[in-house]
């Protein structure tokens, strides 16, 4: 996204504070008078000397019948590699109904742990722990496991093994599990494997579980993450760009207790650039970071995929009402016409709109049902206006293509034209040429002169010099906009919009108002003057961001294109008095230079824009070295009798991040794809691309990801797809059964 | 739980309503240190009524409770508990256990019952609350038993948490811990600010009806 949330913004977010003030409640039970009796039993009891029996403590291990939780030691591969390492995992078997707890266990409960005794010289690791879930219990939220879990270590076993000889490996693990009811439980574990010196291969009997539970560990989340601490909550925002329909659930689960409150329900919501939490706040305040996982989990063609990220949140400063969780519709209705007020004191905007009032001021004393009208059609030109660009954003949208509010400002033409209207403005009000004439009738008197329809277009003007305005100061209603129905986001932008028209509305309605004016004279017109600055402020601006899209080129077309601005508007201004043959050549000379300006805009090609919002999102790397993903280049390939792994991916699409990550990155994948020179295409999703649509809908498929293996030309046999949750093992034995298959063959 | 405010999943009733109070009574809303202690008014196991500002002048420890629960019985069986009791009964402290757990849960006893209770396990509370309906216990967003609050003699909320340092059910565990509540009264007897104010409560969850 080019613009960038500034000052401004927060002086919106001040305002929203300022009404969520209001909404906020904050009840301590109000102090009940209520009799109190009591003073006997103040004076401490007197215990008995002689005290009961303390119950007999029970043994704390028990008998492998009674526990609740079925517990062993299980191994990923079926050796010990000498001087290396191996994965072992705890395996828990909960009954229904019964859990066992995550490392920070939420409301109650207790972690799981293990106290390892290992022989000399080996090494255990801390456990990793998979994503948890919320286990609600009344009014409680607990974090933890059902049915089954397996809690995985890394072992270091020592270079002096003797090969061949087995080596146990024990530890004493204890946990809670509870259903309704707590039951405190512990176990001696122990698994023995044979020492060897080469890789051991992976035991069947538990590659799946270790494949899922890898799944479910938290990958480091790949998105910058902020932490905001308002009165009234914890925002949490993942620069992530995420596509709203896939994303069916979002939780985050922190690391320690008491930042957040456990059961307090999450609010997040996906926009257009970040994904936001709105957390409830816990009993101690957030000091530094906040740390924990967020767990996401995405609509499949093929089912649900549950993705968890480990995010370390950086605390950022933040007016209280940035993390007020309730932007409801009719709040984002009255911060919407509040923001279109404030517009009015914009840069861009100021100067046309305060000619406009001047213009009303000057003849006050005229038709007050001209002065009505000519207002109400200005209302219309600004709502008709604002109207048309969000209705364009919401088709945009509703097709599916990625943009955000302020997207006319990705177009470098846009911004060109731009640039040379507000500069032309501003000539107009520095006096260059006479306000009121030709070229568009920019400015000031403009209704005075061509009536409706000059008041119309004054609200067309007004409504297209706001625009880039808005973006950065309406953030947090548009965004907010952006993610609701069509109906509501329209609603957003037209309150948006009127009340930017509303203080001319009403001038022109209540004329008597006018009396509040100072009277017209000759201050109105060094005050014009004055206002040519901001308009250039802001052409300025635009080239900045110019400068960013196109780099020098784009910035010397702009230039040169003001600078035939400032010619025809000096052309026009000079020859207007003259005599007749003068103003025509004027005339014609100015339009020429406004039409070379124009064309200029089309001329180099700018180079298009690399900071489109879904680009901004890192897809990472994975290692392996790819081409990008053509038809072309696959029959290529194909025709070269080379095997092809195709990787459909997009950067929005959590799923193919993580199958980037822990599929497709491990040496094994690497290994597999140099054994069979595989050839690694990739197919880049995250901008439309129809020839990649094309591809998916060959094989049956809407959307990312999507991971085809074809095996070479020569052996008639068909592409395989792989499953859209992948493992290093999927990937790894397909290339690998096939290939041998069809060596062998 | 989490609600995903996506295009078409926003409910359009629920965004015309306060968001802010929904969310805020799906949770319990935990009270804060340094802030006045909710009042509250509850019958003790021998049917007598008690208030929270009927103990103005007096330091007040809430102690939540559930004979049941192997975190509490940790504290019980080891006498922990009952010596933190009697420790702080002896500079005037008034101590009330509450026990809201629902009929039909764990830890729920009828008034005698917890009199038996105190009287087997010499415990030396001031009085035992019962809070079958949870009321004092969302009051407080107590989670946990034990969870433990002190309320100063001007009515302040200074401490709210666990019990001590070691969330683990066993006993061996209490020799070695560091109690937060013994710690929060030497400060307070020594006009010293409570150093830590706020400690994760551990144990059982609280059964709550629901």
């Amino acid at each position: 996204m080019i613009l960038k949330r500034t000052e401004m913004g927060r002086l919106v977010n001040a305002l929203a504070a300022c009404a969520i003030f209001f909404f906020a409640t904050m009840s301590f039970g109000a102090a009940q008078d209520l009799p109190g009796l009591v003073q006997d039993m103040l004076s401490p009891q007197q215990a008995p000397t002689d005290s009961a029996p303390v119950p007999s403590v029970p043994p704390l291990s028990l008998p492998n019948a009674e526990r609740k939780v079925d517990a062993s030691l299980v191994s990923e591969v079926s050796g010990l590699p000498v001087g290396g390492e191996v994965w072992v995992g705890l395996r828990q078997k909960i009954p229904p109904g019964w859990h066992t707890y995550w490392r920070n266990p939420g409301d109650s409960g207790e972690p799981t742990h293990i106290e390892w005794q290992l022989p000399d010289g080996f090494s255990a690791g801390e456990i990793q722990w998979p994503a948890p879930h919320r286990l609600p219990y009344g009014p409680l939220v607990n974090f933890g496991y059902k049915d089954e879990v397996l809690l995985l270590t890394r072992i270091k076993a020592p270079a002096d093994l003797p090969v061949g000889e087995p080596v146990t490996l024990r530890g004493h693990a204890r946990w809670l599990v509870c259903e309704e009811i707590c039951i405190p439980e512990d176990q001696e574990v122990a698994l023995t494997l044979v020492a060897t010196s080469d890789s051991p291969g992976a035991d069947p009997a538990w590659a799946e579980l270790f494949e899922n539970t890898r799944r479910a560990l938290p990958q480091p989340a790949p998105w910058p993450t902020t932490v905001a601490t308002g009165s009234d909550g914890l925002r949490l925002s993942i620069d992530a760009s995420l596509p709203a329909d896939r994303v069916s659930d979002v939780a985050f689960f922190p690391y320690e207790d008491g930042w957040i409150d456990n059961a307090a329900e999450q609010e997040a919501r996906i926009g257009a650039e970040a994904l936001t939490v709105d957390l409830q706040p816990g009993y101690r305040p957030l000091e530094g970071i906040l740390e924990g996982i967020i767990v996401i989990e995405e609509a499949l063609e093929t089912g649900t995929a549950r993705q968890a990220f480990r995010v370390v949140a950086e605390p950022v400063l933040a007016p209280a009402g940035l993390a007020g969780p309730d932007i409801t519709v009719l709040n984002a209705f009255l911060f919407a016409l509040m923001g279109g007020l404030i517009l009015n004191l914009m840069p861009c905007v100021f100067p046309v709109l305060s000619m406009k009032a001047l213009a009303l001021a000057a003849k006050a004393h005229g038709e007050r049902q001209h002065a009505a009208i000519g207002g109400a059609v200005f209302t219309l030109g600004v709502l008709v206006s604002f109207a048309a660009i969000a209705g364009s954003l919401i088709a945009l949208q509703a097709g599916g293509t990625q943009v955000g509010w302020g997207f006319q400002l990705q177009s470098p033409v846009f911004v060109t034209l731009l640039a040379y209207l507000l500069f032309a403005v501003g000539l107009s009000l520095s006096g260059v040429f006479a306000v009121g004439s030709s070229l568009m009738g920019i400015g000031g008197n403009l209704s005075a002169v061509s009536g409706h329809r000059g008041a119309f277009l004054t609200g067309v003007l007004a409504a297209i010099v706001a625009t880039p305005c808005t973006a950065p100061f309406m953030g947090a209603a548009i965004g907010f906009a952006l993610t609701q129905p069509a109906a509501v986001s329209m609603g957003v932008f037209l309150a948006l919009s009127l009340g930017m028209a509303l203080p001319y509305l009403l001038l022109s309605l209540f004329p008597s108002l006018l009396r509040f004016l100072p009277r017209p004279g000759a201050w109105m017109e060094r005050l014009k003057q004055a206002l040519a600055f901001p308009m250039y402020a802001s052409a300025i601006w635009l080239v900045w961001v110019l400068s960013q899209q196109t780099g020098p080129q784009g910035v010397l077309v702009a230039l040169a294109g003001i600078l035939l601005i400032a010619f025809a508007a000096w052309l026009h201004g000079a020859t207007r008095e003259g005599a007749r043959g003068w103003r025509v050549t004027g005339a014609v000379g100015a339009s020429a230079a406004v039409i070379l300006a124009l064309v200029l805009v089309r001329l180099p090609a700018p180079a298009p824009s690399p900071a489109s919002p879904v680009a901004t999102a890192s897809l990472p790397s994975d290692g392996l070295a790819y081409e990008p993903y053509s038809a072309d280049r696959l029959a290529q390939l194909r025709r070269e009798n080379r095997a092809v792994f195709v990787n459909f991916t997009a950067a929005w699409c959590v799923t193919c991040l993580v199958n980037d990550r822990v599929a497709l990155a491990t040496q094994e994948v690497a290994d597999a794809f140099a054994r069979w020179d595989v050839a690694y295409l990739k197919g880049d999703w995250t901008n439309r691309d129809p020839e990649i649509t094309a591809a998916l809908r060959e094989f049956g498929r809407s959307g990312v990801p999507l991971y085809v293996f074809y095996p070479p030309a020569d052996s008639g046999r068909d592409p395989i797809v792989l499953p859209q949750i992948l493992t290093e093992a999927a990937v790894v034995s397909t290339l690998d059964s096939l290939n041998r298959d069809i060596i062998g063959g | 739980m989490k609600s995903v405010a996506s295009s078409h999943a926003l409910p359009f009733a629920l965004a015309i309503g306060m968001a802010g109070l929904i969310t805020a009574g799906a949770a319990l809303a935990a009270p804060s240190v340094q802030q006045p202690a909710p009042d509250f008014t509850a019958v003790d196991s021998n049917g007598r009524s008690h208030s929270l500002s009927d103990f103005r002048g007096q330091t007040v420890i809430l102690e939540w409770t559930n004979h049941d629960c192997p975190y509490v019985r940790k504290h019980y069986e080891t006498g922990n508990m009952q010596a933190l009791q009697k420790d702080s009964a002896k500079d005037g402290v008034v101590w009330l256990s509450v026990i809201s757990s629902a009929p039909g849960t764990q830890g729920y006893v009828k008034g005698d019952e917890a009199n038996r209770l105190t009287e087997t396990r010499d415990a030396a509370p001031s009085a035992v609350l019962l809070d079958p309906e949870g009321k004092v216990g969302t009051l407080y967003a107590a989670r946990t038993t034990p969870h433990m609050y002190i309320v100063d003699p001007e009515g302040t909320l200074v401490y709210m948490g666990g019990i001590d340092d070691k969330p683990t059910s066993r006993r061996s565990s209490v020799k070695d811990a560091k109690n937060y509540v013994r710690q929060a009264l030497a400060e307070m007897k020594a006009g010293q600010p409570i150093s830590e104010a706020s400690t994760r409560p551990y144990g059982c969850s609280v059964k709550y009806a629901y």
